[in-house]
């Protein structure tokens, strides 16, 4: 008995230094695929946004997962490069496998799984985030749906990736054609991506995946897809699918976009209203866009060029400027200007702030 | 057992009768000013900014902390006094911007608490005849029990405050 309480004690000891060894990056961010759907047995891209861990955009990351199989079993502190995750940019990271050959089972053993269940580490596993599970879509239904097409998302939005399913079964004239096609547009075809067949890259651009037994697939982002300018509004897609050299067709379909949603506009603010050269001058930027993550400013008064920067994120960036410390002792200063721009040189605010002159 | 515990509460009542035969009939002392609440170290709590303007015109954020800026965390104050409790010099200890002059005199503009709302002022001088004011700190909270402290530097102009800095301090030691 004693000897079973000293090892209880003992662990209870130790417990607090494996702990310590760790440190917990945050939950891993939304996470999406392409294509949206995809059978266990084809390749897939998993995106992981991680801006809201403490992940550095220098970092490198590994995919630690144990369900449906540990591939990198064994290897916590020092993961293989197959598990490396490849950086996209904006705090996104991606990791792209056939999860058939990446885990080592059957797609049926992978749907009799728990799922996708995993953590994002650093190489040496001192680093970590919460545990996450990736989502997986099961559009299996639509084998038996008789629905000629179905796209996942139902409303696709412009920036977002969508995969549109086609049952050429249900249209005459498929049956054996070598590819089907999609001769498409956004906007009541306003914007166009024809299936044009004789030139090789269009052809290739708008075919569709054969998933077997009559059944296709499209994969799209539509502003990637149609090249369209950032604000540009999508209301719809509409399509045909196409068999080469167009020797049957699916008839008109359409697709409606969802409702997009603008991100809040961003917000620059100075802190306080008012200031004498004895205070200090904070400024805040809140709903920043993407990408956006410091604010660089240069201070001039007088003679004196005062510059720096402030870090944040997308919620806010935020910061004071020690002007108490900078203009102590400048005589005759009654304004200072007040140049403030963002870490892709975008000019933020370009002012002149007058210094009140205070009571003795 | 109930009979028990009759005795024991009557032996516990004798000694609250005994416990309240001294009576302090205390001799003359000099009233507590404030000086003798005021005089020591004192170490930052919290410090806050806030934008008057802002604040009388309802706009938000009127407030923001500053604890975490500029090495306020550090920041330390000492008020002294003379054997006779009159106020001498002062001194401001951490490296922190120069809200207000960082050593000097000072004393207050009354010796005891107003009756009246207006607070207690703290002058600042930089010479030790007290001529030569530099700044003046309001105290919005004087120390009592709690060792703790409130001290509002304002900035105003043509008579109008427009900034403040709230110093909230605990006494050291």
């Amino acid at each position: 008995m004693k000897k079973f309480i000293y090892t209880i004690l003992l662990a209870f000891l130790m417990a607090p230094n494996f702990v310590k060894a760790q440190e917990n990056a945050g939950a891993v961010g939304p996470m999406s695929s392409f294509p949206v759907v995809y059978k266990y047995d084809e390749k897939v891209t998993w995106y992981f946004d991680l801006s809201g861990t403490t992940f550095a955009e220098t970092e490198d990351l590994y995919l630690w997962i144990w369900s449906p199989s540990e591939p990198d079993a064994g290897n916590w502190e020092n993961s293989s490069d197959f598990a490396k995750l490849k950086y996209e940019g904006n705090k996104i990271w991606s990791f792209t496998l056939t999860p058939t050959l990446y885990f080592s089972k059957t797609p049926d053993e992978i749907a009799a799984s728990a799922g996708f269940w995993f953590r994002l580490k650093n190489k040496n596993g001192s680093k970590q985030s919460d545990v996450a599970n990736m989502a997986y879509t099961d559009f299996s239904s639509f084998y038996t749906a008789n629905e000629v097409i179905r796209s996942y998302p139902s409303k696709p939005l412009v920036d977002k990736p969508v995969s549109i399913l086609f049952n050429a079964n249900l249209k005459d004239g498929f049956a054996g054609v070598p590819s089907v096609h999609f001769h498409s547009g956004l906007n009541d075809w306003a914007v166009l991506q024809e299936y044009q067949a004789w030139i090789p890259e269009v052809s290739e651009k708008t075919k569709l995946k054969d998933l077997g037994n009559g059944f296709y697939r499209m994969d799209l982002i539509p502003q990637q897809y149609y090249n369209t300018e950032p604000g540009f509004v999508m209301q719809n897609i509409t399509f045909l699918m196409v068999a080469k050299d167009w020797t049957t067709n699916s008839g008109d379909q359409i697709i409606y976009a969802g409702e997009f949603i603008p991100p809040p506009p961003p917000v620059f603010a100075f802190f306080p209203l008012q200031i004498s050269q004895k205070d200090f001058l904070g400024m805040s930027r809140k709903n920043n866009e993407a990408g956006v993550n410091k604010l660089l400013y240069t201070i001039t008064a007088g003679s004196k060029t005062i510059s720096g920067e402030f870090s944040g994120g997308t919620a806010e960036i935020k910061g004071f400027v020690n002007l108490v410390s900078e203009l102590n002792g400048l005589p005759n200063l009654s304004e200072i200007h007040v140049l403030v721009k963002d870490n892709k040189d975008k000019t933020i605010s370009d002012t002149t702030i007058p210094l009140k002159t205070l009571d003795k | 057992m109930r009979c028990k515990s009759i005795y024991w509460l009557a032996f516990m009542l004798c000694f609250s009768a005994i416990g309240c035969d001294n009576t302090e009939d205390g001799s003359y002392v000099d009233p507590i000013t404030i000086y003798e609440k005021v005089n020591g170290n004192w170490g930052l709590t919290n410090l806050k900014m806030v934008d008057e303007a802002a604040k009388a015109n309802k706009i938000e954020p009127s407030e923001e902390n500053l604890s975490i800026y500029f090495n306020y965390e550090d920041f330390k104050i000492n008020f002294s006094v003379d054997e006779k409790n009159k106020p001498t010099s002062y001194q401001v200890t951490g490296n922190v911007p120069p809200l207000f002059a960082p050593k000097g005199y000072w004393e207050l503009s009354s010796d005891f608490q107003p009756t009246n709302a207006g607070a207690t002022k703290i002058y600042l001088y930089s010479d030790e005849q007290k001529t030569q004011k530099t700044d003046e700190l309001r105290l919005i909270s004087v120390p009592g029990k709690n060792e703790e402290m409130q001290l509002q530097l304002v900035r105003s102009s043509g008579g109008t405050p427009f900034v403040s800095y709230i110093f909230k301090l605990n006494a050291i030691n």
